[in-house]
């Protein structure tokens, strides 16, 4: 099947589960944090000196991210939920398709989704950085780069919360040790740079805050950690069948 | 010519043999009927063809071609319903059977004569979920005929559905080799049943094959091993008891 097709399969799977209406909220949600922490105390923001888009994602990131990925956790298991919960899955394994394909088009059903989530919020960012801080020019081209970052970084803990939902049957202990690990990674000091590469706490970083080189550093992190996760997850459903 | 033959094909999960040793001949076009007692290994059996689990031994060839290697082209020519229903319950019988219509790349219109086949079209719009278990049999069914496959794995479909619904799907599965120009391998404990239906029988019991062949050459067999032959679900029961009876002796 080709990957348009394999994509299309898994939306027409997630119908009735809630899946988007979840994440439109949680974007919407997430997109009213920086919109609420502003309007309540603007002259607190509008009197620092820093870029708008530098002050807007420091005050707000950690929560807007931190929404994010539980958001992406519980959507992975959705994702494998479905195909566990009535057997469907026993199904999908006697049908001409692989299962790696399966899960590759429910991880750009999910990297959609996050991206959904990343676009409602950076319209929120835009918004207020031009509603409270008139005094700059609009800052498009920072929050693109922002964005496109913060994707970058949230594309391996999908791909790993997906990887856990597709090993357990049991949605409740999937969901259980994703959201542990994002609530673990919120611990790790932000001073250690190998601890931070850890997939769940990688969407916490902000590239307002690190020089050029890390910026750089955390992106190979990102694409290498992806290409990890894949493969050993090509891997461990290959291992699955011959145990079977 | 057989479209499945299995050589020596075994399965054992520890210490206990599930399927053992057994040569299945499987000739093309005919519907050829499982059959055995609770845990004899059908399902096993058929799980293996299906590549869904690993024999530990012996081997065999679905239409001239091998597990792993043609893993997906065996599946494009095998519709299937193992054990309990699979579908996704958060759909209805309608987009289930749709799913697998686009894995197919089957036209549109494929789900609709599957619904009409095993006459689920006036519940297609509910969910699967809410169907009864009959209705889950069905929509199974469906998914299994849906690609008008060359061979057809049924594991003991008549399992749920009312007496109307057993003869209309026995009717069905009787029909098919010369609707859809397929072979039927389908299980069942009733040898009652399977005569109905199929002009190849084979019995398993505790994972080995007591008789294969026709029902006929099975009437014949028992006749001159002395079993009861005016009914052949005796003769079915007196082969499983003989068969256990041996089994226990030479423990
Ligand atoms: N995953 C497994 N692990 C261990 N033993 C198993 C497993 N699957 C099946 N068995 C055993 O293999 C034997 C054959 O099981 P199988 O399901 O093939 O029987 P069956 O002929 O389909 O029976 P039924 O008519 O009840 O469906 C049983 O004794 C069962 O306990
Ligand atoms: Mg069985």
């Amino acid at each position: 099947m080709s990957t348009m097709n394999l994509i299309r399969l898994e939306l027409k799977k997630i119908k009735r589960t809630g899946f988007l209406p979840a994440f439109l909220g949680g974007g919407i949600l997430a997109a009213a944090v920086p919109a609420v922490n502003t309007a309540f105390r603007p002259e607190l923001f509008a009197g620092l000196s820093a870029p708008p888009v530098s002050i807007l994602l420091g005050a707000n990131w950690q929560m807007m991210s931190m929404l994010n990925v539980l958001l992406i956790v519980a959507g992975a298991c959705v994702l494998y939920h479905i195909e566990y919960a009535d057997n469907a899955m026993r199904k999908m394994s006697t049908l001409p398709v692989r299962e790696s394909s399966l899960f590759f088009g429910k991880a750009a059903v999910l990297i959609l989704a996050g991206v959904l989530l990343l676009a409602i919020e950076a319209v929120s960012v835009f918004g207020c950085s031009i509603y409270w801080f008139s005094r700059a020019a609009a800052p498009s081209a920072g929050i693109l780069k922002s964005f496109g970052f913060f994707l970058l970084m949230l594309i391996p803990a999908a791909l790993l919360s997906l990887a856990l939902a597709s090993a357990c049957r049991n949605l409740w202990t999937s969901l259980g040790i994703g959201v542990v690990c994002v609530f673990a990674a919120t611990m790790i000091p932000a001073q250690r740079f190998a601890l931070t590469l850890f997939p769940f706490a990688m969407p916490f970083q902000m590239p307002v805050n690190h020089t050029g080189d890390v910026i750089r550093n955390y992106a190979i992190a990102a694409a290498a950690e992806t290409i990890v996760i894949s493969l050993s997850e090509v891997i461990i459903l290959k291992v699955r069948r011959i145990f079977a | 010519m057989n479209i499945i033959e299995t050589q020596g094909l075994t399965k054992s999960y520890g210490g206990f043999t599930a399927v053992s040793g057994i040569n299945l001949h499987i000739p093309q076009g005919s519907v050829y009927g499982f059959l055995g007692p609770n845990g004899a290994g059908k399902s096993t059996t058929m799980k293996m063809f299906l590549g869904l689990t690993k024999p530990t031994g012996g081997s065999f060839v679905i239409d001239g071609m091998r597990f792993p290697d043609s893993r997906v082209q065996i599946l494009k020519e095998i519709g299937s319903l193992i054990e309990a229903p699979s579908f996704y319950g958060n759909l209805t019988g309608e987009e289930n059977l749709d799913i697998i219509r686009r894995i197919l790349g089957l036209p549109r219109s494929s789900v609709s004569e599957a619904l009409e086949t095993v006459g689920l079209t006036p519940h297609r719009k509910q969910l699967a979920k809410k169907y009864s278990l009959g209705m889950k049999q069905r929509l199974g069914l469906a998914g299994a005929l849906i690609g008008r496959p060359p061979i057809l794995i049924l594991d003991e479909p008549t399992n749920g559905l009312d007496p109307v619904g057993i003869h209309e799907i026995r009717t069905l599965i009787r029909s098919l080799p010369q609707r859809f120009a397929c072979t039927v391998l389908v299980s069942s404990h009733l040898l009652s049943e399977i005569e109905l239906m199929a002009d190849h029988i084979g019995i398993l019991n505790h994972g080995r094959l007591l008789f294969e062949g026709t029902p006929d050459a099975l009437k014949r067999d028992a006749t001159f091993q002395g079993y009861p032959t005016d009914n052949l679900e005796d003769t079915f029961l007196a082969l499983i008891d003989a068969d256990n009876r041996q089994r226990g002796g030479a423990r």
